[in-house]
């Protein structure tokens, strides 16, 4: 078995592809999906937190993501491809629990996804561009703002955003379209 | 809320309409678009926005706290009980009425760690071909592995196949006809594999 470093010493699989960890896993190492999880957490958890517009539920939902993963890895066709497949399934979990939301449950104040004071001024340029995006991306509806992110972040098809969203694939390419529109219109004088 | 005033181009184009031609692939191709140096210049910002979109969620995946360790803890202890044991491999016992056997799983994790003791090689999959269920059928145990950049695959593809034949016949009654290795990957050198896109 191998460590994760917390002796100090490199883990041997932290370099290992992707395939390679599918693989051990779906035969049973346990270690080696936990690579995975460390390996693919942050991007999950930070494109969850966008979708749901907090941390702790995103916490959740990633979770609850990886549990499944491991039940499905035995399927998962391409295995290297295996971080747009994980994008997948907490795409699906995420809309889940937006779903399950009561319909008059207030929205609460959505969070912003990262505290932003820690940033270094060196990139402040850089960091005022993404935080436009990151302030246009609140102001658009929540359902062009979950199309975009299945689109652009997560790189769902128009089929499958349409099936997670239970619309047909035309709307969800409109809504698309509606949303670029409005994040570009958004962000005028960061162009 | 959202802006519903169509932003118009000078050349009578809406943003809307570009960010549909977007959202079709620019299919079928608009020549008058394509052509049209202010609507290209808007596709290359509606474009961009896309791109950025990305940079902003690996921005925010790098500065989000790591969760606390209890949170990787309890994915693991929760898949650690949905054992893959496999199939249940016999061995040999004097006494002909009691049945010994180990899981599949179990070699699997034997030939992984024969694989991870040597130097440079990192085991991948493990399969056990044939009736492995019947002592004495012939099978055949295919592995794959990644092994470090810059060393022989000849060399340690033949210790790996040593020593895994040698741990099957110490630890096991399958009676191995061979050792497939499939070396599919490399690992260790300067790749420009990511951890966030």
């Amino acid at each position: 078995m191998f460590s994760n470093g917390e002796d100090g010493t490199a883990d041997p699989q932290e370099d290992v592809a992707d395939h390679m960890l599918v693989g051990r896993a779906v035969d049973g190492d346990v270690a080696a999906f936990e690579t995975l999880v460390r390996r693919h957490a942050p991007l999950m958890r930070a494109y969850a937190a966008r979708m749901l517009g907090s941390v702790s539920a995103a916490d959740d939902v990633v979770q609850e993501s990886f549990l499944i993963a491991w039940r499905r890895l035995p399927a998962l066709n391409d295995p290297s491809a295996v971080r747009a497949w994980l994008m997948k399934i907490a795409s699906r979990q995420a809309l889940t629990r937006l779903r399950r939301r009561p319909a008059d449950f207030a929205l609460p104040e959505r969070e912003c996804a990262v505290p932003r004071e820690t940033e270094p001024e060196s990139v402040a340029i850089r960091n005022a561009q993404l935080e436009a995006l990151s302030a246009a991306l609140e102001v658009v509806s929540e359902d062009q703002r979950q199309c975009w992110l299945l689109r652009e972040v997560a790189g769902l098809s128009y089929e499958q955003i349409g099936e997670e969203l239970r619309i047909s694939p035309s709307t969800a390419r409109g809504k698309l379209a509606r949303a670029r529109a409005n994040i570009y219109a958004q962000m005028e004088g960061w162009r | 809320m959202t802006k519903n005033t169509p932003t118009m181009l000078d050349c009578g184009k809406t943003i809307e309409e570009l960010s549909a031609y977007l959202a079709a692939d620019r299919t079928p191709p608009d020549v008058d678009i394509d052509i049209c140096p202010e609507c290209r210049s808007a596709l290359d910002g509606l474009d961009q926005v896309a791109r950025l979109s990305r940079d902003l969620i690996a921005h925010d995946a790098s500065l989000l706290p790591d969760p606390p360790e209890s949170w990787i803890t309890t994915i693991i202890t929760n898949i650690a009980q949905e054992v893959r044991a496999g199939r249940s491999l016999p061995l040999y016992h004097e006494n002909p009425r009691v049945t010994v056997s180990i899981t599949e799983g179990a070699v699997r994790a034997l030939v992984r760690s024969v694989g991870d003791d040597i130097d440079g090689v990192v085991i991948g999959r493990c399969r056990i071909d044939g009736d492995a269920e019947t002592l004495d059928a012939p099978v055949e145990v295919t592995i794959t592995a990644s092994i470090l950049w810059g060393s022989s695959a000849q060399e340690l593809s033949d210790v790996l196949r040593t020593r895994v034949h040698a741990a099957l016949r110490q630890h096991t009654d399958l009676q191995v006809t061979a050792v497939n290795i499939v070396i599919d990957d490399l690992h260790g050198f300067n790749s420009d594999r990511e951890v966030t896109p």
